[in-house]
């Protein structure tokens, strides 16, 4: 397992409803991205299609593995790289289930991908109507350590990235699709997963304009103190490169050792308090 | 929250930003030539324009000054003029009075004296020539309509709301203000009290009883999920009038959609068919 390697942060606006056009983007930025070096590209959310498709969902969604999850999968093995992108995901076992997924897929081939628990159904956004929010978290071995993915709004639930967290990631990555009034939100949180977890946290998030919502981009590479390893540009498309260097991790937990602090019979009063909330 | 004014302070550099981003984006996206939309020399407009023009350049906004004869005012025009010549954009006059006396003659039913119906025939007739334009010139209908007109349906149903786009529709008339002062709208046309120019001599803050100031903030306080109660007391307002603010801002919404139909089949029209646009 490489304990250095590095990352580029793919932010990217969608062409919305064209897979094409979007996967041939895919192809440029992970180009530029292996140029420069990189060994994973991350994409945004729903990457492939774009993410307000509303009812289009049903016509754009598709198996993982899939016909798109292997045209990426062929631009991983090109350019032996390590790519994140997300899609709709039409479930194996009924017609027209839908998830909000994530997919790793690596120089092999498809190593793993994980569906969104949280779905937002609130203010601007619909996802509950259009999707079933998934179970497992998404935490892949791979020859650039253990991965583990997230999406979004999962962020803002600090007990998803723990648990992904706890089953090993040293790298989290939430893959995002968050319009521009809710920056400060995600900028705190971002840095608040990485802390409490002291974990490196890669969020990438969408730029461009879709059915009237700006998304305003700002992904960053956060290292387990938290500080900013690197940054893309507000609103703008942009790709940018930034250093995993998971020795860094141990002189964070014995400085900050949250991870041996942790208290599991709270686990279970939490539980109590959610169920009866 | 405590309603005061500086709650709608906003960032209006960040703002301006997104609005021509915006504005742009969609004219991109549609593949149109550029942007029409109507210049009463009023703050809005001349925000709506200016924001155009600053998106897409002067050359590819078109400024269309509508005036009329009974409420026609020399200022006004010389206001969309100066903002016409400031921001680079094309003009065009086109007087409407005889279109709207030959529509006056030809309704059975006309009433000289109802000055509201008289008055939504103008904004009417004003969207015909927009759209003309539009549509021979394959442009975008850029509205002016602001938030706080909207939320209280001070507004033409199918007239001045009409366009393509309304860029300025998620920001209260105050600050809207704000904005074109931001962005160098002539202060003469910022201070002066706002009129939808439908009969001689109508203001929209007396008509609505209320200055926007006022307004603006009591419908903030609504947007924020605030009960009247509360915003009566905050802004040491009578309850009733706080409530009949909400009312009517509750009673306008079929101003603000595509009209009702009554659900029949598998996916229907405003219900449930549900496409992204642009």
């Amino acid at each position: 397992m490489k304990q250095k390697f590095k990352v580029a942060l793919a932010q990217i606006s969608c062409k919305r409803g064209d897979k094409e056009a979007n996967i041939q983007k895919i192809e440029e930025y992970t180009a530029r991205a292996r140029q420069q070096n990189a060994e994973l590209v991350i994409f945004p959310e729903l990457s492939l299609t774009g993410y307000t498709i509303r009812d289009e969902l049903y016509d754009l969604a598709e198996h993982v593995p899939g016909p798109s999850t292997t045209a990426i999968e062929k631009i991983a093995k090109k350019h032996e790289a390590f790519i994140v992108y997300g899609l709709p995901e039409l479930s194996d076992k009924a017609q027209a289930t839908i998830y909000n997924t994530a997919v790793l897929v690596g120089p092999q081939g498809f190593v793993g991908k994980y569906r969104k628990m949280y779905l937002p159904t609130h203010s601007v956004f619909e996802e509950k109507r259009y999707f079933r929010p998934g179970y497992q978290t998404g935490v892949f071995n791979t020859k650039l350590g253990k991965i583990g993915l997230i999406i979004c709004y999962d962020i803002f639930f600090p007990e998803v990235s723990r648990l992904t967290r706890l089953e090993g990631a040293q790298l989290i990555i939430c893959i995002s699709a968050s319009p521009a009034v809710r920056r400060g939100f995600f900028e705190t949180l971002t840095a608040a997963r990485a802390i409490e977890n002291t974990a490196f946290l890669a969020y990438v998030n969408l730029v461009g304009i879709e059915n009237g919502l700006q998304f305003w981009g700002g992904s960053r590479l956060l290292g387990p103190n938290g500080r900013v390893l690197a940054a893309a540009k507000y609103d703008e498309e942009d790709l940018v490169i930034g250093e995993v260097d998971y020795s860094d991790i141990a002189p964070i937990e014995a400085f900050v050792p949250t991870l041996r602090d942790l208290r599991p019979e709270l686990f279970d009063k939490l539980k109590e308090n959610v169920e009866n909330f | 929250m405590k309603l005061t004014q500086q709650v709608l302070d906003l960032d209006w550099e960040e703002v301006k930003t997104k609005i021509t981003r915006f504005i742009r984006d969609y004219v991109e996206k549609t593949k149109a030539k550029g942007v029409v939309l109507g210049l009463s020399g009023g703050i809005d407009s001349s925000t709506a324009a200016a924001l155009s023009a600053i998106a897409l350049g002067g050359d590819k906004v078109l400024g269309l000054m509508l005036p009329e004869k009974e409420t026609y005012n020399p200022t006004d025009i010389s206001h969309a003029k100066l903002v016409a010549e400031k921001f680079g954009i094309k003009t065009e006059t086109i007087d409407i009075t005889p279109t709207l006396e030959a529509l006056r003659k030809s309704i059975p039913i006309y009433d000289p004296e109802d000055k509201l119906c008289k008055g939504n025939l103008k904004a009417r007739t004003r969207m015909l020539y927009l759209y003309y334009y539009a549509n021979k010139l394959n442009l975008i209908v850029c509205g002016s309509s602001d938030k706080s007109e909207v939320m209280i349906g001070y507004f033409t149903k199918w007239g001045d709301v009409a366009a393509d786009i309304s860029p300025l529709m998620d920001l209260y008339k105050t600050q809207v203000r704000k904005l074109a002062r931001h962005i160098g709208i002539p202060e003469e046309i910022i201070e002066k009290p706002p009129s939808p120019r439908l009969w001689p001599n109508q203001t929209a803050e007396e008509e609505l009883g209320l200055k926007y100031e006022v307004l603006d903030l009591i419908l903030y306080g609504l947007e924020h999920f605030m009960k009247v109660e509360q915003i009566a007391e905050q802004l040491s307002l009578p309850k009733d009038l706080v409530e009949k603010v909400k009312k009517r801002w509750k009673s306008m919404e079929h101003k603000r959609r595509m009209p009702l139909t009554t659900k029949l089949q598998y996916r229907t029209i405003g219900f449930d068919f549900r496409l992204p646009v642009a």
